[in-house]
């Protein structure tokens, strides 16, 4: 079918099983993994620090997880310089409507824009080195509910019941969500600092299939970019507070 | 008219005795730099006086409602279009009134064939050291001061307003909690709009924030903050 847009994406190496994801027809580009899931006090959503080219390790303190406002996060998967372009639009975006209009924007609003410069990002993705597949945690505010959204490359977006990931550890890290979602334990009724140790466990078996993530080190006390959301607002988790919480979960 | 030199100064002249007029009944705003950051406090029936402007700056006003919005939306547009354009930390409160807010209230006042805008306020910016918070006092016809005692007061009498800022500079010490200074705050909010000369005459505090028939508006540009934003509405426990 020469007519069709979705058979056309794949012929153009653009981006059809996420970002990241090896194999001949996808992009080369190997920045990120990324993954929030529901916890017992929000949705708690992690990153590793690594941005690759190819297989040369760009930068290993790449910080992936950014805070749109106080109630939004957008973890970044994919090409870095459109990601942190659309976070930095988007932030000003959200910030601005909030002082003009005094009131945050609503939850739907945010979402759609984030879905607008998706698809006005379509002719990088169909080149196939500046596709972004995001993720977005967002507090609707009249019901103070936090909820997760994945998004595809061309700007449609979804919610996530229990759990989302993007980037090219994300299919180890949802595997193991999903078990965890249907045997238990449920990541949703753990707190947080089971929740914590569990994501650091997720980007550690990530890192074990996957060049591109950078997984976490222990040892050097190097942990995940972690931060929680929830109706009060955003915490972030420091290196310290992690390396303690790992080290209570080993005992 | 305007190629008349005289006819344009009294032009001029019967503006600034217009506008005199038609903000005498505002009721002042005051800011106050602390160390844990800038104070600022309005009150008002229902509309709102004081308004963040960017993660460091926010603004209190006093005079026309709808003129106080267009000066709000002209410094939030200009505020948000710099910092995207270069960096939020280069958006501070000189850059925006040198640019944005004074040309348009200097333009807006020597419009004279155009109705002027009623705004006087304090733009207030944060920093990390209070020595080098910004506390800009500016006027209707766009002129601004840059206060260094740490203390604005914005006022329709110019004499109260002085005498206002002074008091309140004496008064308050780095040892005062955040409710003391508010109190001395409220207290000289109430013997600006009780009419009588303020200079010469006590200060009656009173232990309870609360103004009757008002809203009393408070609002903290906090120095340590763990967002971008510093500004946050001021909550204080009210006193029985």
């Amino acid at each position: 079918m020469n007519g069709d847009f979705l058979a056309l994406l794949p012929r153009r190496e653009a981006v059809t099983a996420g970002v990241g994801t090896h194999g001949s027809s996808a992009p080369r580009l190997e920045a990120t993994t990324v993954f929030a899931f529901h916890c017992a006090d929000g949705i708690l959503v992690a990153g590793d620090h690594r941005a690759t080219a190819g297989n040369v390790v760009f930068s290993d303190t790449t910080e992936k997880i950014l805070e749109l406002d106080s109630h939004s996060l957008m973890a970044i998967a994919g090409s870095p310089s459109v990601a942190l372009e659309m976070a930095r639009t988007l932030q000003t975006s959200f910030e601005f409507y909030r002082r003009s209009q005094l009131r945050p924007m609503s939850l739907a609003a945010k979402l759609r824009a984030l879905s607008r410069l998706l698809r006005e990002n379509l002719p990088g993705t169909l080149q196939g080195f500046g596709a972004v597949a995001p993720l977005f945690a967002g507090v609707d505010a009249s019901t103070r509910k936090p909820a997760i959204y994945f998004y595809d490359p061309l700007g449609a977006q979804f919610e996530a019941a229990a759990y989302a990931g993007s980037g090219s550890g994300s299919a180890s890290v949802k595997s193991v969500l999903h078990y965890l979602e249907t045997w238990g334990p449920h990541p949703a009724t753990m707190g947080i600092s089971d929740a914590v140790n569990l994501a650091n466990r997720l980007l550690m078996t990530a890192a074990e299939f996957d060049s591109a993530t950078g997984g976490i080190d222990p040892g050097q006390r190097n942990f995940a970019t972690l931060k929680l959301l929830n109706s009060d607002g955003i915490r972030s988790f420091s290196q310290a507070e992690q390396a303690q919480l790992w080290q209570e979960g080993r005992r | 008219m305007t190629d008349e030199p005289y006819r344009w100064l009294e032009a001029i002249a019967n503006r600034r005795e217009y506008i005199r007029d038609q903000l005498k009944d505002a009721t002042p705003v005051l800011a106050v730099s602390r160390p844990e950051g800038v104070i600022l406090m309005g009150v008002g029936t229902g509309q709102s006086k004081v308004f963040e402007v960017y993660d460091r700056l926010a603004l209190a006003a006093l005079g026309n409602p709808v003129d106080i919005e267009r000066v709000r939306q002209t410094a939030i547009e200009a505020a948000h279009l710099d910092g995207f354009t270069r960096d939020p930390e280069d958006v501070t409160a000189r850059r925006l009134l040198n640019f944005s807010i004074c040309p348009a209230l200097k333009g807006s006042f020597e419009q004279i064939f155009a109705a002027p805008l009623l705004v006087e306020m304090i733009v207030a910016e944060v920093a990390l050291g209070q020595a080098n918070d910004v506390l800009a006092r500016v006027s209707y016809d766009g002129s601004v001061r840059y206060l260094t005692g740490g203390v604005a007061v914005a006022h329709t009498s110019a004499t109260d307003e002085a005498s206002a800022t002074e008091w309140l500079t004496a008064g308050l010490s780095p040892a005062l909690s955040q409710q003391e200074v508010v109190e001395r705050m409220v207290a000289v909010w109430r013997k600006l709009v009780s009419g009588g000369p303020f200079a010469g005459t006590a200060i009656e505090m009173h232990p309870s924030l609360d103004i009757a028939g008002k809203t009393v508006e408070l609002a903290i540009l906090a120095r340590e903050s763990r967002t971008q934003a510093t500004y946050k509405p001021l909550i204080l426990e009210k006193a029985e």
